[in-house]
């Protein structure tokens, strides 16, 4: 349904978006996932024609935006992420114009503007003032305006952003209402939001695409992994000496001080079995184990991991190595 | 077209701003009436209407970039430009439905001081010819300053910015006419000449005198085309420079 091939995004020296492609089949969800200022705006900015894309190829449904404009931009809904609205007006009359400016039919504004009002629960606010109302209740407003002419379509860019929680679970509800017959792109940051309504996720930082999956492949190549929690009563560096022994440790991910007798450390195994040279190893260095758990991995994590690069190894191995010197 | 036409004049009523500038334009037009019909005696030549619009231009302009400011500079700092240019709409209907909507609140504006003529008809006579003229060339001259208001207003997005920019031009087009008859210029004959040929304020002295001359209203026609063709080329340049 939506097909991006190649784009790319310049402002003067500054590359927002590098030649990413990703492709969001019809009636599905896709998770726009990335940091603030990764390029997601941007992105959706050039869907919606917008923003011209520097090079690179956006196809809707199989149109390209430069050749029929017209027709592509009635397939699509687009709230951004400040929601584009004329405060002076009341919401009835502001979504009447969209309405207008849409080119729906005459005979359809009245009951599309009515649902949109319905959908989003604003029914009640209708005849209000738009600079009146609560930031929350203007994001709805922004959203039943993507949602008239009943596009195929829908571009939300951080919908959830400045409401309540359960402003947002009625959002979230809302995407799950829409998914049967609309095909949703949406932006976030936070990563619980994406994975509740998701089908598939795109992972984008610094203008370039690091992941796209489902959200099950994504945890899921990231739990061929095994990685234990282990908190040990020792000083950091000794444990880490230790640890660096075992030859079954592929990766020490993260070393946490947690006071001076104890340590917490991330570890990657190689297998399962390593977990008893560990602790058979400990217990001669005369290091009690507090706690070893095994990690399963969240979104979280994946994130993180394609943001940031895989691995890490703590602050505790630079310490030993300046010691040696 | 017509959706973003109608919510353009509603605007213009939502906040007091039309009423204000209404009321501003009527009380020069009644000033400038009431000194010319006192003195009428003592000068003892023939009062004519749109001499009050040749005479008061300068008030009369200044009102403008207040029409005219909002237009773009707003669209742009309340983030509306990206729903506009997200739904089927054209960077020419756009323009156009601004320019359209301004100039049907122009007009209304205009229309409240034809109560005089009307008044007049009562006790006196009124030239309708000569006076139809004057009306027509004082709205041709009015949109052509909508359309460079509108330019100015899509060079930025500070409203007050751009009625303060819009202001200079009104000055620059004003004084065009002026500026190519002082000394220094009347020794550059051509450029003196080209400066007096486009000045919009020369061809309004044929529309003010009941003159009606084609060659007059194709220049103005001309000058709004120009102004409004490089608005359209100002929205479509911001899109692509944007960042």
């Amino acid at each position: 349904m939506v097909e991006i091939k190649n784009l790319t995004k310049q402002y003067g020296q500054i590359t927002a978006v590098n030649n990413i492609s990703f492709t969001a089949n019809k009636n599905e969800i896709l998770g726009f996932l990335g940091p603030n200022g990764a390029g997601k705006s941007t992105t959706m900015n050039m869907i919606v024609g917008y923003l011209p894309p520097t090079s690179g190829q956006i196809l809707i449904d199989g149109m390209s935006m430069n050749e029929n404009p017209k027709e592509v931009k009635k397939k699509i809904g687009y709230l951004p992420e400040l929601p584009p609205l004329y405060l002076d007006m009341k919401v009835i009359e502001y979504l009447k114009f969209v309405a207008g400016i849409k080119e729906v039919p005459k005979s359809e504004r009245e009951h599309q503007v009515a649902r949109a009002l319905s959908r989003l629960k604003i029914t009640d606010m209708r005849k209000r003032v738009i600079k009146n109302l609560s930031k929350g209740y203007r994001q709805r407003v922004g959203f039943a305006q993507a949602l008239i002419g009943d596009p195929q379509v829908l571009i939300l860019d951080e919908p959830t952003v400045g409401l309540d929680p359960n402003q947002t679970m009625e959002v979230r509800n809302l995407i799950n209402m829409l998914r049967k017959d609309h095909t949703i792109i949406f932006s976030s940051h936070i990563l619980q939001e994406v994975s509740a309504v998701c089908d598939r996720i795109v992972i984008i930082d610094k203008g370039q695409i690091k992941a796209v999956d489902t959200k099950e492949n994504l945890t899921g190549a990231a739990e061929g992994d095994i990685v234990y929690i282990l908190k040990v009563e020792g000083e950091c560096k000794s444990v880490e000496a230790v640890l660096k022994k075992i030859s079954g440790i592929k990766n020490i991910m993260e070393v946490n001080y947690v006071d001076e007798k104890t340590s917490e450390f991330k570890i990657e195994l190689e297998a399962e079995d390593v977990r008893k040279e560990i602790i058979s190893e400990m217990l001669e260095n005369d290091m009690s184990i507090i706690e070893i758990k095994k990690m399963t991995m969240s979104l979280e994590d994946v994130f993180a991991s394609y943001t940031r690069g895989r691995s890490y190894s703590g602050l505790a191995t630079e310490e030993i190595d300046d010691d040696k010197k | 077209m017509f959706a973003l036409f109608k919510k353009e004049v509603q605007s213009y009523f939502y906040s007091p701003l039309a009423y204000v500038i209404s009321a501003l334009f009527v009380l020069i037009y009644s000033l400038s009436f009431i000194t010319w019909i006192t003195s009428l005696e003592k000068l003892n030549l023939q009062f004519s209407f749109a001499a009050i619009f040749y005479d008061q231009f300068f008030y009369f302009i200044f009102l403008i970039p207040m029409l005219t400011m909002k237009t773009f500079a707003e669209e742009r700092r309340a983030n509306t430009e990206v729903l506009l240019m997200s739904t089927p709409l054209n960077v020419f209907k756009i323009v156009m439905g601004k320019f359209l909507a301004i100039g049907l609140v122009f007009f209304m504006i205009m229309a409240l001081t034809f109560l005089y003529p009307l008044i007049t008809t009562m006790y006196g006579e009124v030239r309708w010819g000569s006076l139809i003229c004057g009306y027509l060339g004082f709205f041709l001259w009015g949109m052509g300053c909508v359309a460079v208001g509108m330019l100015v207003s899509s060079f930025t997005e500070n409203q007050i910015i751009a009625a303060i920019f819009g202001e200079a031009a009104m000055l620059l087009l004003f004084f065009m006419d002026g500026f190519s008859q002082i000394q220094w210029m009347q020794n550059k004959p051509v450029l003196s000449s080209l400066l007096s040929a486009v000045s919009p304020k020369v061809r309004f002295e044929g529309f003010a005198t009941g003159v009606f001359r084609l060659s007059d209203m194709v220049f103005y026609i001309l000058f709004i085309t120009v102004f409004l063709a490089w608005t359209m080329i100002s929205v479509e340049k911001r899109r692509w420079n944007r960042g």
